[in-house]
């Protein structure tokens, strides 16, 4: 059996509830028994009632209206203009709507970038026809020519006429006829 | 169906600022009982309480959930009343309302004059106990006696183990009932 | 993972996964570590009136030219490294050099020099739309000339 001395040590965790079934049982027994151990019992009781209902009396004075203007002179105050302005994005660019609008955004500006990667024949106009920026024929004829049908871009070499017509048979044409 | 501390929490996140009205609302009442506890001073409680929710909203994004708000909130109150406290020991104010006018302020049912007396003996006495005990001992018996938390989540609030926890309140306890035996 | 459970990480993870494949996509557009050359070495003649049907997709870039017949005598695919260079043999004792310079707007410039027993015939930068061609042509062969399409694609 224990003693009011160890019981006593054990009577607030008891009553915080922080005691097992059977600690708890033997605690219980106790006290039914024990005046003395009783009156410690009451005095936690007490002591935690007093606190208790005093303080909850005066919290319920404190009106929800009034606190909350006075954290928001707080927030206005110590928060600061840029932040607030940021606050003011946030509240009308709320998360759920962030949330697709802005991957959303990301998506439509990197499709309208790549377009011309995915749907050939986009960029119509002279963009489609191969330019030719320099050209050295080392003397030789040479006719650039574009094929619009096509869109196709022509280099044609023109060979010295003496030297093809030594070494061809039937010789083709050394020039297409555009 | 009313929103969970959670969703609210969330909400705020997002810039919603009636959602954070709404936390303050649900829990402004025991932030002002746990501080005026702690602070045993009108003026203070409320000050400290206003600024625990001015640092929430302030900090509300890099909550995370890991705890639940209620945990959370508490937590800051107790560190700025701990620290008020600090400051006010290093600073002595000149004397305002004290606990015991503030006990002395409560509105008492009607009852005997000799109970009135001893009661009234009681609250100052109880008042002046509470004063002199640290503030972290202060703390834990406001959070266990106010709010009724558990030790594990006193634990979490003031940084502690479950085993300070309980040594501390039992520390606080006997203090005060040593202190408050012949009244009680 | 209870990380990845906040939408607003949900929405910096989404949207950062966004800018990265962007920024490698547009990476590879704007700076192609190789571009891949192809050559397909064409006979143009008279003597016969045949389009090779290897040559299928081509016969509207190579009507205009007016030979009666095509043929595809060899056809080369070759990576080239952005500012390397690659060789092609071309019938006839003869070479194609090519080398992409740049990549912009979607185009690709290359370098083209043709040889014939070692000796340039033909120096020539063209800007090329990214899986386009263009048409160098005119050197005699076998009867006939050569018609090289040259078509380059960024990688």
């Amino acid at each position: 059996m224990r003693d009011c001395e160890s019981i006593r040590e054990s009577i607030g965790r008891w009553l915080d509830g922080e005691l097992d079934t059977a600690e708890s049982e033997s605690i219980r027994a106790h006290l039914a028994s024990c005046e003395e151990c009783r009156k410690a019992q009451q005095q936690l009781e007490s002591i935690d009632q007093i606190l208790k209902t005093t303080l909850l009396a005066e919290a319920q004075q404190i009106e929800f209206l009034p606190f909350w203007r006075g954290v928001q002179v707080r927030i206005a105050q110590k928060t600061p203009w840029h932040e607030q302005a940021l606050e003011g994005l946030r509240a009308t660019f709320t998360l759920s709507r962030a949330a697709w609008l802005v991957p959303a955004g990301i998506a439509v500006v990197l499709a309208i970038l790549s377009l011309d990667s995915y749907i050939p024949g986009l960029r119509e106009g002279r963009n489609s026809f191969a330019s030719v920026e320099s050209i050295d024929a080392y003397g030789r004829n040479v006719a650039l020519l574009r094929e619009n049908e096509s869109k196709t871009t022509v280099i044609w070499l023109y060979e010295d006429q003496e030297e093809e017509n030594a070494t061809a048979d039937e010789p083709a044409k050394s020039a297409p006829a555009f | 169906m009313e929103l969970s501390d959670w969703d609210l929490v969330q909400k705020c996140q997002s810039g919603d600022m009636a959602s954070f009205q709404e936390l303050v609302s649900r829990y402004h009442q025991k932030v002002y009982m746990v501080v005026l506890g702690l602070l045993h001073n009108r003026d203070d409680a409320l000050e400290v309480a206003q600024e625990t929710f001015f640092r929430a909203y302030r900090k509300i994004r890099s909550f995370e959930g890991g705890s639940s708000f209620y945990t959370w909130i508490y937590r800051i109150a107790v560190n700025l009343a701990i620290d008020q406290q600090r400051r006010q020991k290093r600073n002595p104010l000149e004397f305002r309302e004290t606990m015991d006018g503030v006990l002395e302020a409560q509105e008492e049912t009607a009852r005997d004059p000799f109970a009135d007396v001893h009661d009234r003996e009681l609250r100052e006495n109880l008042a002046r106990a509470i004063n002199e005990l640290t503030p972290e001992h202060k703390a834990v018996i406001m959070l266990r006696t106010i709010e009724g938390l558990s030790y594990k989540e006193i634990g979490e609030i003031l940084g502690c183990s479950e085993g300070t926890v309980m040594s501390r309140l039992h520390y606080a306890r006997k203090k005060l009932q040593d202190k408050l035996s012949a009244f009680l | 993972m209870r990380l990845l459970m906040n939408p607003r990480n949900q929405l910096r993870l989404f949207s950062l996964a966004l800018i990265l494949t962007a920024g490698l996509v547009g990476a590879a557009e704007k700076n192609p570590q190789f571009v891949q050359v192809t050559i397909r070495t064409i006979l143009a003649e008279n003597k016969t009136d045949d389009f090779d049907p290897k040559l299928k997709g081509m016969e509207r870039q190579l009507k205009p030219l007016k030979y009666r017949s095509y043929r595809l005598l060899k056809a080369e695919d070759q990576n080239v490294p952005s500012q390397g260079t690659r060789s092609f043999e071309i019938p006839g004792g003869r070479s194609l050099t090519v080398a992409p310079q740049e990549f912009q707007d979607n185009r690709i410039a290359l370098k083209v020099r043709l040889t014939e027993r070692e000796k340039p015939v033909i120096d020539t930068t063209v800007k090329i739309p990214n899986k386009g061609n263009f048409i160098l042509g005119g050197p005699p062969h076998d009867g006939g000339v050569l018609v090289l399409s040259i078509s380059a694609t960024a990688q």
